[in-house]
């Protein structure tokens, strides 16, 4: 039709696609800019940094910032990248100091605004994080940044494991990791080194006797080791037996044993000389053994393999510009910032003058709230999940009732929180007598909560999985229940973990639902038991933001925020590594 | 500096000196530690009273105590509570912030709660629903309140304003620019930012300023006295009402009104509201003590404790901005609490 009339070919305009290719940009960038500048506005107000004077920011910029991104640069080994991040950082020196003093003289003064925080946050801070991403790819810095992960992640967990026995009880563990776990993994050690003596397939119903009988045993023993004694057996001798076992296979016994028993006696006495520094003995013990395990690993791998030793000089290097940062600023005098988030911050309770204020007990309430829920939604979606994928007919009334499930799940995704919230009160606290405000009426509830897309996510990751890959175990003779478990489960895992921990993002920071729960918007003491009644981060941020003073509004608040933030960071970031753990299995 | 990392230093002090003397045992046998009461909080029984006695260091009280109600007296209970807390460790207290009304019918009058807190007395329909569920309780009178009227700085019309004024500006009947309300003032809109109505505040506006003429639904109801600031800051025919704590922090973000109750206009300060000069404006801030609660040793100790902090200007006044009592009430209230904790 066209041929036969059309003689000649006509400009087709691209204006509309040009348009329409910008207004996706924009609409793109929109929300993460408005975010980006509100987190900027928070971490000035959480650490102060509108009164940090500039010799300040350009102490730390030389002693920290510059040797990072030097490290970085050396790893990378890319003239462009060089050559890239000069331009940014000396570039973009000249171009915030313009145009932050023209601003200021056209439109009139920013609050709580100068050139070198803009500086700092439009150029210094991208440009560090691009070029640790670029000395991530090489060995260099992957070596650097391993170690440097491996030392905070481990401290986190430390912590973490920490503020866990604040509420679980120490002695039982003790006597469920004496009697059940350990004789389970040591018949599965054994099982593995004599495959024929079938000792593997006794672990499970030895684990499982193992832990009845201790809390049978919980019930009448009275006399229990200290805590410490308890932390040293059950917790620390364990991670540094599991990292000696790692080591063992590759590099022999002498260097297994220096990456058990090094970490493990280095842990054990800073636990003793903690006490002569008024710190907390068990907490110490923890966070060395957490930490110093992955450490000792990762050093030992990293210098059998030989490749990107002088890698390892980081966390040195980082501490270095620390110190001497902190040794320039006290010897010349530079007025410091007071930060609000500090360390009394998140050690100390809540108090009516904001300097004392602290962020403690609330914290506390909410890694136990969120330990709880991963537990419960973990084990509930995952096994709707399984249900609905693996076992369920596709016609017949079974069928029916699978698809009367999936809508239903599909549509609780949407209730609003407040919704889920009255249902934890009526069923959770009163209905079944778990008590207003307590951790386990809030993990149920929140556990409702992200239950829909906790299933939703794992069903995904389910469905991802090749049927031929399901095929193939049926066709050499595996049963069902031996597929799900052997081949689809440690298939689709990666993806699970990825739902299950964003899901759990969302239920850090829901406030509603806390709310109809009786949950208490200030406690003083961190929760001693599951049954206690306790206040979660956003309660407590929420209760803040209207006090009357103007510090809490701006200044304790911004550091409640930052603290939420940052532990929510530390969960993505497990889930990231979890995945990626679990996909190179 | 606040309770936490002291108790956790005692502790932790202990628990090293004993983790030091087991250490030396343990090499020969294994060490153990009695302090423990066995079986405690892992039965999953539900027990909510506070078992975690073997862990206070210092102090001999330990518990529970939960505390709800109004977010006018939530700044001055938390305040106390902290005190309270760092001298008895054992004692756990929880506070939430829920509004007077909702802390009677949701927490306190079916025996959930320990205290409630208020700003205004109970009222008929909450007490009927304490008796219901067998909740005794008492009441104790925390503070005084002035409850203050705010203008945008840049208003300069509105400074002074009679109580037939307010009631004309806040009344369902009531006027809708402020020219009607004095013909000389500007023919803008009324902006209004109130309590909202479950907020003892609300009640007692309603009642002392506008009675029956009942409140307007025009208007801007919150919880948050925030809220009420950022509105008035916003408009400069805003008019705004709250407790006077939030004035009292920040001065200079709004204007409070000077009220004429017939013998000129009073602006709301510590010195007027307590000699009774700010009316009628000037209240009562309660909390209610359940009396089955005091005859448990840690509560009632907690209550004398509050009672006798509401004469302490550093905190009532300094740090919270409420007026203290004065040592007549103080007395008053006292023995109120001890008949209160003879009859539990």
């Amino acid at each position: 039709m066209a041929t036969e009339t059309g003689t000649k070919f006509q400009a087709v305009s691209r204006l509309r696609g040009t348009v329409f290719e910008y207004v996706s940009l924009g609409a793109s960038v929109f929300g993460i800019v408005l975010l980006a500048a509100l987190l900027v506005y928070v971490s000035i107000d959480a650490f102060d940094l509108a009164n940090a004077s500039p010799q300040w920011l350009l102490t730390y910029f030389l002693t920290l910032v510059v040797p990072l991104i030097g490290f970085c640069l050396y790893s990378a080994d890319d003239r462009q990248i060089t050559r890239r991040t000069g331009l940014a950082v000396g570039g973009g020196l000249v171009v915030s100091a313009l145009v932050f003093t023209g601003v200021e003289a056209l439109v009139g003064p920013i609050d709580r605004l100068s050139w070198p925080l803009v500086y700092l946050f439009v150029f210094v801070v991208p440009t560090t994080g691009y070029t640790i991403f670029a000395a991530n790819q090489e060995t260099v810095g992957g070596v650097g940044f391993g170690l440097l992960g491996r030392l905070l992640g481990g401290t986190a967990l430390g912590l973490a494991v920490g503020v866990l026995f604040l509420v679980f009880d120490p002695q039982l563990w003790m006597l469920a990791y004496t009697f059940g776990l350990l004789p389970a993994a040591l018949a599965v050690g054994y099982g593995q080194w004599r495959p024929d003596s079938g000792m593997s397939s006794k672990a499970l119903p030895i684990g499982i006797v193992g832990l009845v009988v201790a809390v049978g045993l919980r019930q009448v023993v009275p006399m229990y080791p200290t805590d410490f004694i308890i932390y040293i057996w059950s917790v620390s001798m364990p991670i540094a037996a599991g990292g000696a076992a790692l080591v063992a296979g590759q590099r022999g016994r002498t260097a297994a044993l220096s990456v058990g028993l090094v970490p493990l006696a280095v842990a054990v006495a800073g636990g003793f000389a903690a006490a002569g520094f008024g710190l907390p003995s068990k907490t110490v013990l923890l966070v060395l053994v957490t930490a110093g395990v992955p450490v000792a690993v990762f050093i030992s791998r990293t210098l059998t393999d030989g490749e990107g030793t002088i890698g390892l000089v980081l966390p040195i290097l980082l501490a270095a510009g620390v110190l001497v940062g902190a040794l320039i600023v006290d010897f010349a005098g530079f007025p410091a910032p007071d930060p609000w988030l500090d360390p009394s911050y998140v050690t100390s309770s809540p108090s009516r003058t904001p300097v004392d204020a602290g962020l403690y007990p609330a914290i506390v309430g909410s890694v136990i709230i969120i330990a709880l829920v991963a537990v419960l939604s973990f084990v509930l979606g995952v096994g709707t999940a399984v249900f609905l994928e693996e076992y369920t007919a596709g016609s017949g009334w079974m069928g029916a009732l699978t698809r009367l499930i999936q809508v239903n799940i599909a549509n609780l995704a949407a209730v609003p929180s407040v919704v889920y919230g009255l249902l934890g009160l009526g069923l959770f606290a009163n209905f079944l007598g778990f008590g207003f405000g307590t951790a386990v009426t809030a993990a149920f509830t929140l556990s409702l909560l992200i239950l829909p897309i906790t299933i939703i996510s794992a069903q995904e990751a389910i469905r991802a999985v090749p049927d031929s890959l399901r095929q193939g175990s049926y066709g050499m003779g595996a049963t069902r229940w031996q597929t799900t478990k052997n081949v689809v489960l440690p298939e689709a895992l990666p993806g699970i973990f990825t739902g299950t921990i964003l899901a759990l993002g969302r239920a850090i920071g829901e406030t509603a639902p806390l709310i109809m729960i009786g949950a208490a918007t200030t406690v003083f003491s961190a929760p001693d038991s599951i049954w206690s009644k306790l206040s979660a981060m956003p309660m407590q941020i929420y209760a803040w933001a209207n006090f009357p003073q103007a510090e809490f509004r701006y200044g304790v608040v911004a550091a409640g925020v930052m603290t939420l933030l940052i532990v929510l960071l530390g969960m993505n970031a497990t889930a990231i590594i979890l995945r990626n753990k679990s996909e190179g299995v | 500096m606040s309770s936490n990392p002291e108790d956790g230093r005692t502790v932790s002090r202990r628990a090293a000196l004993t983790s030091i003397a087991g250490a030396g045992a343990v090499a020969l046998a294994g060490c153990t530690d009695a302090n423990n009461d066995a079986g405690s909080g892992d039965g999953g029984s539900g027990e909510q009273s506070g078992d975690g006695g073997s862990e206070s260091g210092s102090g001999e009280l330990s518990g529970d105590i939960s505390i709800a109600g109004s977010s006018t007296v939530f700044p001055l209970m938390t305040a106390i509570a902290e005190d309270f807390q760092a001298e008895n460790s054992g004692v756990n207290i929880d506070i939430s912030s829920t509004g007077s009304g909702g802390g009677f019918s949701n927490y306190f009058c079916v025996g959930e709660t320990d205290f409630n807190n208020a700003s205004r007395p109970i009222k008929e329909s909450e007490e009927t629903l304490c008796s219901d569920n067998d909740v005794e309780y008492v009441e104790l009178v925390a503070a005084t309140d002035a409850l203050t009227v705010v203008i945008n700085n840049d208003n300069d019309f509105a400074t002074e304003l009679t109580v037939d004024q307010l009631a004309d500006i806040w009344a369902a009947d009531g006027a809708s620019t402020w020219s009607e309300v004095n013909s000389e003032w500007p023919d803008e809109e009324i902006e209004r930012y109130g309590a909202a109505e479950t907020s003892g505040t609300f009640d007692y506006f309603n009642e002392a300023v506008l009675g029956e003429r009942g409140h307007t639904d025009d208007y801007s109801a919150t919880e948050q006295d925030n809220t009420i600031v950022q509105g008035v800051t916003g408009s400069e025919y805003a008019i705004g009402y709250f407790g006077f704590s939030y004035y009292f922090q920040n001065p200079d973000e709004v204007t409070a009104v000077a009220i004429d109750d017939g013998d000129g206009p009073v602006e709301p300060s510590l010195d007027t509201a307590s000699n009774g000069e700010y009316t009628p404006l000037s209240r009562p801030l309660f909390t209610y003590p359940s009396v089955e609660s005091l005859g448990e040793e840690h509560v009632a100790e907690f209550a004398r404790y509050f009672v006798e902090q509401t004469t302490n200007e550093e905190i009532v006044a300094n740090d919270v901005g409420y007026v203290p009592l004065t040592d007549e009430t103080q007395e008053e209230q006292m023995s109120k609490l001890e008949d209160a904790i003879s009859q539990a």
